[in-house]
């Protein structure tokens, strides 16, 4: 505790210092008992690599890093794997599914994500132009997917636009404000029903265009605010758009003539463009340095995104009654990423520098189980279905699957792959993939789906061939352990695979398969630890 | 809590989702599909555990060609009506089988309920049309999961035996959460990556299981527990689930494909009898093609045959098993056909009188319920809605709906429509 005190850190006079200590010193004053001793290296790069290439290292990656012996070569695989292309296809990957939430897919969605993550696109760029996609542009329009998705009608349903209102709420501004539509929140006071409309005037006269094949918004006329009473007050409101906590906008009136700036065309079904439209100035108001709910939920979800849980937690539940674990350090990551011109990667890397983030998931000895919001000993992540799908291709030696975004060029058989593997293991469209949720589907897939069981079969530098090459059961096990959990064995793993080996020596490849899967299917593979 | 009238029905999903996201920190038991093993919510339900067997008679069966026939008048149709083991209970004749059974059932001619499109309608009844209260409630499948847990089977409580594809069918869970969905057994096939892959022998399948058993083991010695529990506890659900494939894969005896017919809809109810058999809680088994718009009777001629052998072999076989007394049978579609004949000799939607046949757990036996008018075009009678269905049957299965309610993350929520009651001639 002495310790605590006399780290408490004053952060304006660390104002000069890089952020990553400035991180390590709050969250060490708010711990409540020992500190997780330092991930060692094997557990560093596998937690690396799935974080910032979606994927575990090859066992010859993992080889090489464990010989380097430059002191500072944990900083330079962080750098190293953020600079290369298989980082921006994984971001593209983790951000379609955090703002999607398996909705579904559109190639030129993938493309302008994995675009803008090799351009390592500011934040609150990305957000103007998915909230107000400019349809000219071939490289932005697909950014139109975020709000066209929701606009079409889902099933026999008709268009969820409550539901839109909610995920802009949601996933931009960290409040879900759903239960704020037709009264004040029952639960939360700072969520008001004249939020939830303020938002929806904003997004209420919204539509997917059917002219053009692309992903693209159209906006009807606005010329009235938005009235609304609540079910339990009957008191007739009315706002016009307005932002939580902002200013409400003026709806400014037009004669019948003037209404459009471009009027709508019937012939070529082209809607028009009116001269007063919400979403342009929506893309204007909410990604702004200004806007602390815009700010905070970036930097809560990237926190999460590394560390496992965010400060706000739930994600999309920031309001004064569910405070922040570490309320400075929200705001001393808002800041800095508003300095830093909301850059994402700059963000990612100060993170991965963080003792908190290169700290081991293994308990310290004899202490108890410290509280999950203290960032005491490492969180265990989920694995996303594309993750397991990579991660299963590399342990078993095979090339991963393309991404979405390039299969127009390459692989039916990785699309194929990637829908089989997104249908047994991701989560149901609208649920937010946050926490870890095994399902007995999963486990079934594992078990019984003959791809994993082809994987273990012997081919040209498959996992299994190589193990059948190595006579001393001692580098079997190393291999292996290398190959799928990205480290080498105890003791008493080599005698274990030498053991069961031993008892079949008939069947030696056979072997090999119960041994690789019994650790491709072990929750030291199917969990980011 | 004030009524929510102006309320428009978009679920309440945050709610939905924090039921979901608390189930990390709880037992291994909440886990996914794992959920579904959990023990029931009612103690006293433990000693005898009650099923349901649903009958889904999707699009529409018509009460005059089955359940409520009107021999002889302006509306009634070709078909004559038939007695029945019970004096004064005449229903079509295309029921035969099902009329010598009248004595173990129970019908009710007396619903009225309100949606007539298939899209409204579906949803609608199979949720017992609760209030709205902004939250998808959940089918009545999900409920009884919910309500009466798995019992001892270890097979999920909710499966769901249907025509076309199979696999795990969250929506119908609605609040409830992803994991009191329905494993739905398609074309009454096991479910997808159930059997153990050909190249694998059952010994080599438990080395392999012992192998990952030991590397969790190793795992879990330095870490918290949750994580690597719920993990754990899947592959173990899983297993067993793999144990009971034979209920899967098995063969029918074929004097059992000769009483309940060798059509789809009887391989499927023969199917439901073996589950059931096996003590799954909830067994939903469709039946499609009732929606009869154009060519009515010869449609009914054709369908209500399949219909009345499967259905009577199975109230025949449940009893003749002791099973009648805790299985609640329940035979139902989503509205009835309208009296009036269209222009193409069909009967169109008609929610606002109409039949279904129930039998067991309990329920009074040999009686109709209500009555309709002479033409059958209305409810003379007290009419009932569907929530009085749900307050009868969750009545029949042990939960009292007057004291029985959904936790939905601190919003307090009736299990059954509280405007309505059970109906009292029905149950003992």
């Amino acid at each position: 505790m002495l310790l605590a005190v006399l780290t408490l850190p004053n952060v304006a006079l660390w104002a000069d210092q890089p952020l990553h200590p400035r991180i390590d010193a709050l969250i060490a004053a708010a711990a409540d008992g020992p500190l997780a001793a330092p991930a060692d290296d094997s557990e560093f790069l596998r937690r690396l690599s799935l974080d910032l290439l979606g994927r575990i290292p090859s066992s010859q990656e993992v080889r090489d890093f464990l010989a380097d012996t430059a002191p500072d070569k944990r900083r330079q695989a962080i750098d190293r794997l953020l600079a290369s292309d298989e980082s921006s296809r994984h971001l593209a990957q983790a951000f379609d599914v955090m703002l999607m939430e398996r909705l579904g897919e559109h190639e030129e969605w993938s493309r302008y994500l994995a675009e803008s993550f090799r351009q390592n696109k500011p934040w609150d760029q990305m957000v103007r132009e998915m909230l107000f996609p400019d349809a000219s542009s071939e490289s932005l329009r697909g950014a139109g997917f975020f709000l066209s998705k929701r606009l079409e009608n889902y099933g026999q349903n008709p268009v969820d636009m409550p539901g839109l209102v909610r995920d802009v709420g949601r996933l931009l501004l960290g409040i879900d404000v759903q239960c704020a539509q037709c009264h004040d929140h029952l639960f939360v006071d700072d969520y008001k029903q004249a939020d939830y409309q303020g938002l929806f005037a904003y997004l209420g006269h919204t539509f997917v265009r059917t002219d053009v094949q692309f992903p693209a918004v159209g906006e009807n006329l606005v010329e009235k605010k938005v009235e609304f009473s609540s079910v339990f007050e009957q008191q007739p409101m009315a706002t016009g758009p307005r932002l939580p906590g902002g200013r409400e906008l003026e709806i400014p009136v037009f004669s019948k003539d003037e209404a459009f700036e471009v009027p709508p065309d019937r012939k070529t079904r082209t809607p028009g463009v009116p001269r007063f439209r919400p979403l342009q100035l929506l893309a204007e108001e909410l990604p702004r340095a200004d806007n602390r709910l815009f700010v905070r939920n970036v930097v809560n979800r990237l926190w999460w995104l590394m560390l496992g849980r965010g400060l706000v937690h739930p994600l999309d539940l920031h309001h004064s009654d569910n405070p922040p674990s570490h309320p400075e350090l929200l705001d001393l990551l808002a800041d800095e990423f508003v300095a830093h011109q909301f850059d994402v990667r700059w963000l990612m890397r100060e993170l991965a520098l963080t003792e908190a983030y290169q700290r081991s998931s293994v308990l310290p000895e004899g202490a108890d189980v410290p509280p999950a919001d203290r960032f005491q000993v490492a969180l265990e992540k989920p694995l996303s279905a594309e993750q397991i799908l990579a991660s299963l291709r590399v342990a078993t030696g095979h090339e991963p699957p393309a991404s979405p975004s390039t299969e127009k060029q390459a692989d039916a058989e990785g699309v194929a792959l990637r829908k089989t593997f997104q249908a047994a293991l991701a989560a149901q469209p609208r649920e937010p993939e946050v926490e870890i949720r095994p399902s007995v589907q999963a486990a079934l897939f594992l078990s019984n789906n003959s791809l994993i069981l082809k994987w273990l079969q012997p081919g040209e530098g498959t996992l299994i061939s190589r193990l059948d090459k190595l006579k001393d059961p001692a580098q079997v096990a190393d291999e292996l352990y290398l190959s799928v959990l990205g480290r080498m064995p105890t003791d008493e793993e080599r005698q274990e695979t030498r053991e069961y080996l031993a008892s079949r020596p008939e069947r030696r490849v056979e072997a090999l398969g119960h041994l690789a899967w019994a650790l491709l299917t072990s929750t030291e593979f199917c969990v980011n630890h | 809590m004030a009524k929510h009238a102006r309320c428009v029905p978009w679920e309440h999903a945050m709610s939905r989702r924090r039921w979901l996201g608390t189930t990390l920190g709880a037992a291994a038991g909440a886990y996914g599909l794992g959920g579904l093993w959990q023990p029931a919510l009612a103690e006293q339900l433990q000693s005898r555990q009650r099923q349901v067997l649903f009958i889904w008679i999707d699009g529409g069966m018509s009460q005059l060609e089955s359940w409520d026939p009107k021999p002889g008048t302006r509306f009634g149709g070709p078909f004559r009506a038939i007695p029945t083991s019970v004096p004064g209970i005449h229903v079509s004749e295309l029921l035969p089988r099902s009329a010598r059974l009248m004595d173990r059932l129970a019908i009710v001619r007396s619903l009225c309920t309100q949606d007539n499109s298939h899209s409204a309608g579906v949803a609608r009844i199979q949720r017992g049309d609760p209030k709205n209260r902004g939250v998808t409630y959940p089918y009545f499948g999900s409920a009884v999961a919910k309500l009466l847990g798995a019992g001892q089977s270890g097979l999920p409580p909710y499966l769901w035996i249907k025509p076309g594809g199979g696999g795990f069918k969250y929506e119908d869970a609605g609040f409830l959460g992803a994991k009191y969905g329905a494993l739905a057994l398609g074309d009454g096939q096991p479910p997808e990556n159930l059997l153990r892959h050909e190249s694998l022998s059952a010994d080599d399948d438990a080395a392999r299981q012992a192998l990952r058993r030991r590397a969790n083991q190793r795992y879990a010695a330095r870490r918290r527990p949750e994580v690597n529990d719920a993990h754990g506890y899947v592959f173990e659900m899983a297993a067993a689930l793999m144990e009971q494939q034979e209920l899967f894969t098995g063969q029918d005896d074929p004097r059992d494909v000769q009483r309940y017919g060798s059509h789809e809809f009887g391989r499927h109810m023969l199917k439901a009898r073996k589950v059931l058999e096996a003590g799954v809680t909830f067994v939903k088994v469709n039946s499609y093609g009732w929606d009869t718009h154009g060519d009515n009777f010869n449609g009914h001629a054709r369908l209500m045959p399949k219909f009345d052998q499967a259905f009577a072999a199975m109230i025949e076989d449940l009893e003749e098993r002791g099973m009648l007394d805790h299985v609640l049978v329940i035979a139902m579609s989503e509205f009835g056909r309208t009296p009036r004949i269209n222009g193409h000799v069909g009967r169109d939607h008609w929610p606002e009188a109409w039949s279904l046949a129930m039998a067991g757990c309990g329920l009074h036996k040999g009686l109709a319920v209500g009555q309709t008018n002479d033409e059958g075009t209305f409810v003379d009678t007290q009419p009932y809605d569907i929530g009085h269905m749900f307050h009868t049957w969750f009545k029949a299965l042990g939960i009292d709906p007057q004291r029985t309610q959904y936790d939905n993350a601190g919003q307090p929520l009736p299990i059954a429509h509280d405007d309505c009651h059970a109906v009292a001639e029905l149950l003992a």
